[in-house]
């Protein structure tokens, strides 16, 4: 026990022994200890009063002084506060330092709870969105960012990386939002102004759909001169293999322009709806038709149909990704080789592959096949008279379809082409 | 938000109910916003197919108005509610039809865009129509925003710009007027302008009564048909005796 307490219980039972003493002079020893007893009680309320007294003073009051077991008990609390003082001190510090740190920041980020509602924001945010300040905590965020876009995208953040909207604050500016979930059951929305970005994307694609569309017109006047040159029987015979050949080249370009068109339609990747109904054997079998009515084309193309599932979305897209994905595998199987088109359903959705037992595609070059004017084997396909587009088409088309591509290919066996169509994107009949 | 109005009900469930109808409503608004946003791009771009794909979606809107107005006839015959949450249903029903409303017009001036976007002289990209078209989005916007955040002086503000956008409209229809006058070949292209710019107007006067709900949704004071000044006066009036909540 600390000497401080075994003095002051000494000093107590001293005191009270002497009253008790006193009181026996007066015959009532009982009666003094009792008095003696109050005392000391009245003397621990004082006590007590003062440091009641002191703790709501506040930090200002000077410290009491008092005896026994008192000055201890005070100077601990003293010292115990000084420290919170000072704990304090440093963790306002540290977030004032924080949040003027996320102030500073570039772009936008607003914390969301499990119900989307707006717990938190920077300056940046404020700013990109248009909230406005202090009654928008609370308020949940699709109520102010009601792009469809953007509320498709809070619903199933699993679905894409970050969406692109329009600033609801009004102007050219476009806002790049991408949800961050992190802690239980928050979300850090972060937005970025891609205004620039976008812009650009735009104007090269409006350069491309405009150049395409302009070449058209010429084209067509070439073509019609060199139909009738070719059919004119005053030209020498030593010209018409040239005309021949520039007439070729010419159906070529007018297919390269139009691939360039419909590609430049087609990235502008908003989902296709889904409220038509096409039919896939129809689209296969056209596909096989268009196929065998090329020049050279392998002596089997089958088709495996183990689903009567058929699709919903836009079918001169989807017919466009079935014949461009059965000619690329015609153009590059031999004539002894075979392609088959299989479509079949399960419970991830429904499949549509196109095989074939052609050159194949080497493991390096299989990432980049469906970029634009990609070639994996230099020259050769340019003269089996592909644009270097199809596969692009192709992709973009299945993008709008909410579908992805995949591919499997081995050098010298032959290449698969699989498109994967989410469930609800099939009519089951 | 659940500071406002509606947060304390003794059900949790009719809260959560009423949070969703405001969501809703907010979403279709959004929608809404999107099909002006591109029939209006679709006029100042000349692009026929975004003029097309609006009114072939407007589809959407209907579908979501329907089921909207299912769960409000729900919510008044399961929870019989009072006060601040009969206005909130009250006016959410009448909110849906406004919107509603703006879907079949953007629906039209897609329609009419594809139209336009035809024309073999497109004449000067339409900077009229295209401003007509941006104040009146920015009106439905702000009306949807003060809906949601439930701010009445954001309200009014939209009220008073119906009547810059009737001035607008206005001055289109007599530009289109002298127009036709000077070239009887053109008659046709600008009697199409003059039903965009109407449109767009229409829209203009169906931002506005959403605004006027919102005051009565926060107030439970029916503005409509009243004079601004009037409303002013009633409205500082009312500040004293705050709204019989639920």
């Amino acid at each position: 026990m600390p000497k401080v307490w075994t003095w002051t219980l000494f000093r107590y039972g001293v005191a009270l022994a002497a009253g008790g003493v006193v009181g026996f002079l007066y015959d009532r020893p009982t009666l003094g200890v009792l008095l003696v007893a109050l005392g000391l009680l009245v003397w621990q309320l004082y006590n007590l009063y003062r440091l009641e007294r002191w703790l709501a003073a506040g930090q200002i009051a000077e410290i009491p002084d008092g005896d026994g077991v008192w000055p201890p008990v005070f100077a601990k609390i003293q010292f115990m506060k000084s420290k919170v003082k000072r704990r304090g001190k440093r963790f306002r510090k540290l977030v004032k330092d924080l949040r003027a740190s996320t102030e500073a920041f570039p772009d936008g980020g607003v914390i969301l709870n499990a119900r989307h509602e707006i717990i938190n924001y920077n300056q940046a945010a404020r700013l990109l969105l248009g909230l406005k300040n202090r009654r928008d905590r609370g308020q949940r965020i699709e109520n102010l960012l009601r792009y469809p876009d953007f509320v498709e995208y809070l619903r199933n953040p699993g679905d894409r990386q970050a969406v692109d909207i329009p600033s609801p604050a009004g102007g050219d500016t476009w806002l790049s939002c991408r949800l961050i979930p992190y802690g239980p059951e928050q979300t850090l929305l972060l937005i970025r102004d891609v205004s620039q970005r976008v812009k650009i994307e735009r104007v090269r694609r409006d350069f491309v759909a405009n150049a395409s569309h302009e070449l058209r017109s010429p084209l067509t006047v070439i073509m019609g001169y060199l139909d009738a040159l070719a059919e004119d029987d005053r030209i020498p015979e030593a010209w018409k293999p040239p005309i021949g050949v520039m007439q070729d080249q010419s159906i070529r370009m007018r297919r390269l322009v139009e691939d360039l068109l419909q590609l430049s339609k087609l990235e502008s990747g908003q989902s296709v709806p889904k409220d038509r109904v096409v039919d896939v054997s129809a689209m296969i079998s056209a596909a096989r038709k268009e196929a065998l009515a090329l020049p050279e084309h392998p002596d089997h193309i089958e088709i495996e149909l183990a689903s009567r599932a058929n699709l919903l979305g836009e079918e001169t897209e989807l017919q466009s990704v079935v014949s461009n994905l059965v000619a690329n595998a015609v153009r590059y199987t031999p004539a002894e080789g075979q392609v088959t088109i299989r479509w079949s359903v399960d419970a991830d959705g429904g499949h549509l592959a196109v095989q074939d037992t052609g050159i194949g595609i080497a493991e390096e070059d299989i990432p980049r096949v469906t970029e634009r004017f990609y070639r994996a084997d230099g020259g050769r396909a340019r003269q089996r008279g592909g644009t270097g587009l199809g596969l692009a088409i192709v992709k973009y088309a299945l993008r709008r379809h909410d579908a992805e591509l995949e591919i499997h290919s081995r050098l010298g066996r032959g290449s698969t082409f699989i498109c994967h169509f989410p469930r609800d994107r099939l009519a089951l009949s | 938000m659940e500071s406002e109005g509606f947060s304390h009900h003794i059900s949790r469930r009719f809260n959560a109910e009423l949070e969703h109808l405001r969501s809703e409503v907010l979403r279709m608004g959004g929608l809404v916003e999107q099909h002006l946003d591109t029939a209006v791009e679709a006029i100042t771009s000349g692009d026929s197919d975004m003029g097309l794909r609006v009114s072939n979606d407007d589809h959407k809107i209907n579908k979501l108005e329907v089921s909207i107005d299912e769960e409000c006839r729900k919510l008044l015959a399961t929870r019989m509610p009072a006060a601040a949450d009969l206005r909130l249903i009250v006016m959410v029903i009448k909110t849906i039809t406004d919107l509603e409303r703006v879907g079949d017009e953007a629906a039209k001036i897609g329609y009419l865009a594809s139209h336009l976007a035809t024309d073999r002289e497109p004449y000067a990209s339409y900077t009229e129509l295209k401003a007509l078209g941006e104040h009146v989005q920015e009106m439905l916007h702000d009306a949807l925003d003060a809906f949601s955040r439930m701010d009445v002086d954001d309200a009014l503000a939209v009220i008073e710009e119906d009547k810059l956008v009737d001035e607008e409209y206005d001055q289109i229809t007599r530009q289109c007027i002298s127009l036709m006058m000077e070239d009887a070949r053109t008659i046709r292209r600008f009697m199409d302008v003059s039903w965009v710019a109407r449109a767009l107007e229409r829209i203009g006067d169906h931002a506005k009564n959403i605004a006027e709900y919102v005051v009565y949704l926060v107030h439970g004071r029916d503005i409509r048909h009243t004079e601004r000044e009037t409303v002013l006066q009633e409205l500082e009036a009312a500040k004293g005796d705050r709204p019989i909540s639920g």
